[in-house]
């Protein structure tokens, strides 16, 4: 992505609203418009929202053509928040804790999915501080310290609160 | 005094032991939420939104009122003591409260906040006591026309004029009314969007967009571009005011919560432009030496001020919420998305209908209020020693917390793969500089909205005249026209 101008992004933006448009609009076509007494019925908003979308997208792509989208946050202000490189590793990483989480919750039970996710997404984020890549015992640290956390948390909303959190076995407690 | 009736009943039902502990506890995760970086009320709130089908409406309801509160407390620790500026709610007070923080004066300036937030709070609360009711009463007047107007302007407000750009606003309203869509269509029962998903009927949870828009997409933002970024903390002081401190602290506070309460009033929120005008006040009113530290060594009517005037603001819009079943802000259309999973609908109604809860709510913000002095002055050294939680530790635990809020919801492993997907759409959301505030409030909003609308056509039968007809209606939407237009113009003159 490194290879692309602000001017590519900001237009794939705007197409990506634009496509939420034309979707919006290509699923309101099927919707009844019988109105009874309003005079507008269900498919009403579904092609306000659409149109609006639609007109918003072609904005944004004049914006990203002419100069770019107005108003952005300067990122040499003093006060901006630090924005460095991405960090695309990371990302992957976080990216796949979650994926894999989605994936395992069921099979594994809740307790050992998300100790995973937070190893997971842990080893990311430490990657994406240092820039290097990390070693096989802080990942291990970092799972012993996911069962710590996801555990108490299982047991407390599954027992306390009644909400149900699926577990490896039928005890309640893993 | 039937007010003070009710109050003292709605005071009985908060003060069991029971409700005083969810109170306790609120109050206590929200400073903790508040005072962690990349968590805020809106996603605490909206993780532990699954407790609704568990939790009697009275006690979540006190519980969540405890975090939205807190939150508040906890923020301004993190924007004195840290030198990133979290949300913009807290970021007037990062500007000065962060200069007296370097210049060794950090425990006046978290003094002069806690406290300005307790009178702010306190006689912002008194406010709701006394005028929720009296709007209720007329509120119940209103019909669907003047209804509509009314969201219409919290819409607008939301997405056009607060935030940098129109036209991001207006795309991420769109978006969230998009979102709204999805589901039954609440007059003819119509199914919209479903794509054939039988539990798709009741709609898109509120939990995953707002958890995912705020917690995944924080999560994904910090390792994707936050990742060698430091930050510096200052060193805490002795939390106490001197004489000077306090006399010039207590005028500040007045003055704020007075610019900040009448903001939250009106259906056009948000806490940046009453914060930001009371920090141009202070500054304005401040003479000699006083004047001379802002933005030097920070000057505490700076901090005090803006922070009676968040406080103020954020209670003060419990009134729309509650009376008109208006958000106007991420927490307030979350805390109106737990009302709805109890089948409550706020508005003028919910003063006849639900006495118990409404009146145990307000009295329970008196409560949380002194909690939370209590929990803030005192134990700040506590909450401080949050701030040292490991970003990589810290952001993985909230992913934990996600995922229960989410699948807790309904127990479905697919809303974890929605949940991702959101979490990417609000990562390109913040990179481009897209509010997320409208996509909550739009996807709350909407549906009522358009069953208003609706409404107030078949009142005029078919005839769109209707909203011109009723002078009601024909005000708010000159209101709403004023709040496009005024901004505009004196950007211009300036």
């Amino acid at each position: 992505m490194g290879a692309l101008s602000d001017k590519q992004r900001q237009s794939a933006v705007a197409l990506g609203v634009l496509a939420l448009a034309v979707g919006l609009g290509w699923g309101a076509i099927d919707i009844s418009s019988e109105a009874g007494y309003a005079g507008i019925g269900p498919n009403f908003l579904p092609w306000l929202v659409a149109v609006g979308l639609a007109v918003v997208a072609a904005i944004l792509l004049f914006e990203a053509h002419s100069g770019g989208f107005r108003n952005m946050p300067d990122p040499l202000a003093h006060d901006a928040p630090p924005v460095s490189a991405p960090c695309w590793s990371g990302f992957v990483w976080m990216s796949g804790a979650l994926l894999l989480n989605a994936a395992l919750i069921t099979r594994i039970g809740f307790i050992l999915s998300c100790a995973l996710c937070f190893a997971c997404a842990a080893h990311g984020l430490r990657q994406a501080q240092s820039g290097r890549r990390q070693g096989l015992r802080s990942g291990l640290v970092d799972g012993v310290l996911g069962l710590l956390i996801a555990a108490p948390v299982f047991w407390m909303f599954t027992k306390f609160l009644a909400i149900s959190l699926p577990g490896l076995t039928q005890s309640g407690w893993l | 005094m039937d007010i003070l009736n009710q109050l003292m009943q709605g005071f009985a039902t908060a003060g069991t032991p029971i409700n005083l502990l969810w109170a306790f506890v609120g109050c206590a995760l929200g400073t903790a939420v508040g005072v962690l970086p990349g968590i805020g009320p809106a996603t605490a709130v909206a993780m532990l939104l699954p407790i609704t089908s568990q939790v009697n409406a009275t006690a979540s309801m006190i519980f969540f009122a405890g975090i939205y509160y807190g939150a508040m407390y906890g923020g301004s620790t993190t924007s004195i003591l840290l030198n990133t500026p979290g949300e913009t709610a807290s970021m007037v007070t990062a500007m000065e409260g962060n200069k007296m923080a370097k210049s060794g004066r950090a425990g006046a300036a978290l003094a002069t906040a806690a406290i300005g937030s307790f009178v702010a709070g306190t006689i912002a609360t008194i406010m709701v006591t006394l005028f929720a009711p009296v709007v209720a009463e007329y509120a119940v007047r209103l019909g669907p026309p003047e209804y509509f107007c009314l969201m219409l302007l919290a819409l607008t407000t939301v997405s056009a004029v607060l935030g940098q750009s129109t036209v991001r606003g207006l795309a991420s309203l769109f978006v969230g009314l998009a979102i709204g869509l999805i589901g039954m269509d609440q007059i003819t029962g119509q199914a919209r969007y479903t794509g054939g998903v039988p539990e798709l009927l009741d709609g898109v949870e509120i939990v995953l967009v707002a958890v995912g828009l705020f917690a995944v997409a924080e999560a994904l933002h910090a390792v994707l571009f936050e990742g060698a970024t430091s930050e510096s903390q200052n060193k805490l002081s002795r939390v106490s005011m001197t004489a000077s401190d306090w006399r010039r602290s207590i005028p500040a506070w007045l003055r704020g919560t007075a610019i900040g309460a009448p903001f939250g009033c009106i259906p056009a929120g948000g806490t940046e432009i009453p914060t930001f005008l009371s920090y141009a006040v202070e500054k304005k009113l401040a003479k000699g030496e006083h004047q001379a530290e802002f933005g030097k060594q920070g000057a505490i009517e700076g901090v005090a001020g803006p922070e009676a005037a968040n406080n103020a603001t954020v209670t003060t819009a419990l009134i729309p919420l509650l009376t008109l079943g208006i958000p106007v802000s991420n927490t307030t259309a979350i805390l109106l998305g737990a009302f709805q999973n109890y089948g409550i609908q706020p508005g003028p109604q919910l003063f006849t209908n639900s006495p118990t809860l409404v009146w145990a709510l307000i009295a329970s913000l008196y409560i949380g209020n002194v909690m939370l002095l209590v929990l803030n002055l005192p134990l700040v050294g506590l909450w401080v020693k949050l701030l040292k939680v490991p970003k990589p530790q810290l952001y993985s635990g909230i992913l934990i917390f996600a995922t229960v809020g989410a699948y807790g919801m309904r127990q479905s492993a697919f809303d974890l793969v929605l949940l991702y997907a959101i979490g990417v759409l609000g990562l390109v959301m913040r990179r481009f500089d897209f509010p997320t505030a409208p996509v909550v409030v739009g996807m709350i909003l909407g549906p009522l909205a358009e069953a208003q609308l609706r409404n107030a056509l078949s009142i005029g039968e078919g005839k769109w005249t209707v909203f011109l007809e009723r002078p009601m209606s024909l005000a708010l939407l000159g209101v709403v026209l004023a709040v496009l237009a005024l901004p505009r113009l004196l950007r211009k003159r300036v």
